[in-house]
C-alpha cells in the first residue's frame, strides 16, 4: 500500500513537472530582422486573399474593418477573432514586424503564448519575409478601434493554452514554398495560393478530434465547420465529378456562380464576397488549374 | 402559329414547374423555389457570355436582367411572409431576424438588374482595364490611402456603384457584383443542403 503511495506520488510528481516543462517550453523561433520596405497594395491583396479581412471584421453586425470578427462557434468553445487594427492597446499598433511575422508564421503571441488553430497560422508558415513586409505595411494603413475582440470562451481542458505546444509538436507540418519541378508555372502559382495564403484546406479538410487536419482526408470536405457547416470535397475527381471546369471554378471564385447557375451560400459566399473576387484572374485561373490538377501554362 | 408558341410556352413552363414540384413544396414555397430557378435559368444563360466563352449577345443579357428585375426587390420580400416560418423549406430564421437587411439586399438585386439591363449594350471589360481597376479598388490612390483612409484597400465600406455608374460599367462587371449579391443572401439566409 506505502509502495504504491509512493509511486503514485511519484508519478504526478512526474506528471507536474512535465507539465510545468511544456508550460515553460518557448516555442517562439527567432526571427531574422525584416528590414525590406513593404508594398501596402501588394499587402492589400494578401490580407483580401488570406482571409484577414474577411474573418477578422464582423461584416453583420457593420463592424470597423479588421477590428474583430463574428464569433466562430465549434466544439472546442467561441473564439473571437482578434482586433488588428493599429490600436496599440486593443490591436496590433505597438508590435513589431518581427511580432507580426511570428505570428502568422509561428501561431506565437509577441508574449510567446501558442494560438488556437482557427487561427490558420499552419498554411500562413508558407509567407515569405517580402509577403510579411507587404503585409505589414498594408496594416499600417487600418484605422486604429481601440475596443478590444472579446476574449475566447474556451472550457477546460482546452483553455489551457499549454496544451496547444503538445498540438503543435504533433501536428504542425514545415512550409512548403519550393516549385514543383516538371509542372507549369500557373500549378505552381496555384499551388503556393491553394496551400498557403488562401487556406482552402482549412475548411474543406477533415479535422480530427484535436481540432488538427487529418492529411489522409485532404481536400475531401469536412461537415464539422464552425457554427455547423459543412464543405463539399474539393479533390480533382470531386471537382470533375461536379463538373467544375478550370473556367467554372475560376469563375466561381469572381462570383459566386456555380455550373447549375445556383449561387454559393454558407461560408463560401464571404470567401467570394470579401475574399477571391479581389483577386486577379490569372491567380483565379492559377488555384482552378492547381484544385483540378490540371496542367495549362499559363 | 401564335397558339403553337404559347403552347410551346406553356409545357416548357410546366416541365419546369413540374421539376421544382418535384420537391414536394407547395404554396409560396413552391412560388420561391420556381422564382429562384428561374433567375437560375437566367444566371446561365448569360455565364458563357460574361466568361467569353460565347458571343456577346445584349439581347441575351438584357433577357436576362429583365429576368432579375421581375423576381426582385418587393417581388422578393413578399414570397418570405413570416407566417410561415415554420413551413419546411431552406430558409433560415435570420431572414425575419434580421428583416431589414434583407429587404436592403433584395432592392440591391433589383438595382443591379436594372444597373444590368443599362450596360449590355457595354459589352465585356478589357482584360488589361478590368486589371487596373483592380488597382484602384486595392486603393490605387496612394495618398488617401496612406492618408488613414485604408478604406477601399483593408476592407472599408468604399459607396456602393450607383445605377448611373452602372451603365457606364463594363456588362461583366455589373454582372459579378450581382451574382454576388446572390451570393450574399444566400450564405445570410438559406440553409444549405446535405
Amino acid at each position: 500500500m506505502r509502495k504504491l503511495l509512493i509511486t503514485a506520488a511519484v508519478f504526478s510528481a512526474a506528471a507536474v513537472i512535465g507539465v510545468g516543462a511544456v508550460i515553460a517550453w518557448p516555442v517562439k523561433n527567432e526571427v531574422a530582422s525584416i528590414d525590406q520596405p513593404g508594398d501596402p497594395q501588394r499587402g492589400a491583396y494578401l490580407a483580401r486573399a488570406g482571409g484577414c479581412i474577411a474573418c477578422h471584421t464582423n461584416w453583420e453586425e457593420g463592424g470597423k474593418p479588421l477590428a474583430g470578427g463574428a464569433p466562430l462557434k465549434t466544439d472546442f468553445g467561441t473564439f473571437y477573432p482578434s482586433n488588428l487594427t493599429m490600436s496599440k492597446d486593443a490591436g496590433i499598433g505597438d508590435w513589431s514586424v518581427q511580432d507580426f511575422a511570428a505570428s502568422l508564421r509561428q501561431g506565437v503571441s509577441p508574449d510567446g503564448e501558442p494560438y488556437y488553430p482557427a487561427f490558420p497560422y499552419p498554411f500562413y508558415r508558407n509567407l515569405s519575409d517580402q509577403d510579411i513586409a507587404d503585409l505589414w505595411a498594408a496594416f499600417q494603413t487600418v484605422a486604429a478601434v481601440d475596443e478590444p475582440a472579446p476574449a475566447h470562451e474556451v472550457g477546460f481542458p482546452f483553455d489551457q493554452r499549454w496544451g496547444l505546444k503538445l498540438w503543435r509538436g504533433a501536428f504542425l507540418e514545415p512550409p512548403r514554398t519550393k516549385p514543383v519541378e516538371g509542372r507549369s508555372e500557373a500549378w505552381n502559382r496555384g499551388r503556393l495560393l491553394v496551400e498557403g495564403v488562401t487556406h482552402c484546406g482549412a475548411c474543406h479538410t477533415g479535422r480530427n478530434i484535436a481540432g488538427a487536419r487529418v492529411l489522409d482526408e485532404k481536400f475531401r470536405g469536412y461537415d464539422g465547420l464552425p457554427g455547423g457547416g459543412k464543405s463539399p470535397a474539393i479533390t480533382p475527381e470531386a471537382l470533375q465529378d461536379g463538373g467544375w471546369s478550370v473556367s467554372d471554378l475560376a469563375y466561381a471564385l469572381e462570383t459566386g456562380i456555380m455550373p447549375d447557375g445556383d449561387a454559393f451560400g454558407g461560408s463560401m459566399g464571404e470567401v467570394v464576397t470579401y475574399g477571391t473576387s479581389f483577386m486577379t484572374d490569372a491567380d483565379r485561373e492559377a488555384m482552378a488549374i492547381y484544385l483540378l490538377n490540371e496542367e495549362q501554362d499559363g | 402559329m401564335k397558339l403553337k408558341t404559347i403552347l410551346a410556352a406553356s409545357v416548357a413552363t410546366s416541365i419546369g414547374i413540374g421539376a421544382v414540384a418535384h420537391t414536394g413544396a407547395t404554396g409560396i414555397v413552391l412560388e420561391r423555389m420556381q422564382a429562384m430557378s428561374a433567375m437560375g435559368d437566367a444566371v446561365k444563360s448569360v455565364t458563357p457570355i460574361m466568361k467569353g466563352e460565347q458571343n456577346y449577345d445584349a439581347d441575351t443579357v438584357r433577357k436576362a436582367a429583365a429576368v432579375f428585375e421581375e423576381h426582385a426587390g418587393t417581388a422578393m420580400t413578399e414570397l418570405f411572409p413570416e407566417d410561415n416560418a415554420n413551413e419546411k423549406s431552406y430558409v433560415k430564421d435570420a431572414i425575419w431576424e434580421d428583416w431589414d437587411e434583407f429587404e436592403r439586399i433584395a432592392m440591391r438585386l433589383e438595382t443591379l438588374a436594372q444597373g444590368l439591363s443599362k450596360a449590355a449594350d457595354n459589352g465585356l471589360a478589357d482584360e488589361e482595364a478590368a486589371q487596373a481597376d483592380m488597382g484602384s479598388m486595392m486603393g490605387g490612390d496612394t495618398a488617401s490611402m496612406m492618408g488613414g483612409d485604408a478604406s477601399g484597400m483593408m476592407g472599408g465600406g468604399s459607396a456602393e456603384t450607383t445605377l448611373a455608374e452602372m451603365a457606364d460599367m463594363p456588362a461583366d462587371e455589373v454582372f459579378s457584383e450581382l451574382s454576388r449579391t446572390c451570393s450574399t443572401c444566400h450564405t445570410r439566409f438559406r440553409l444549405e443542403k446535405d
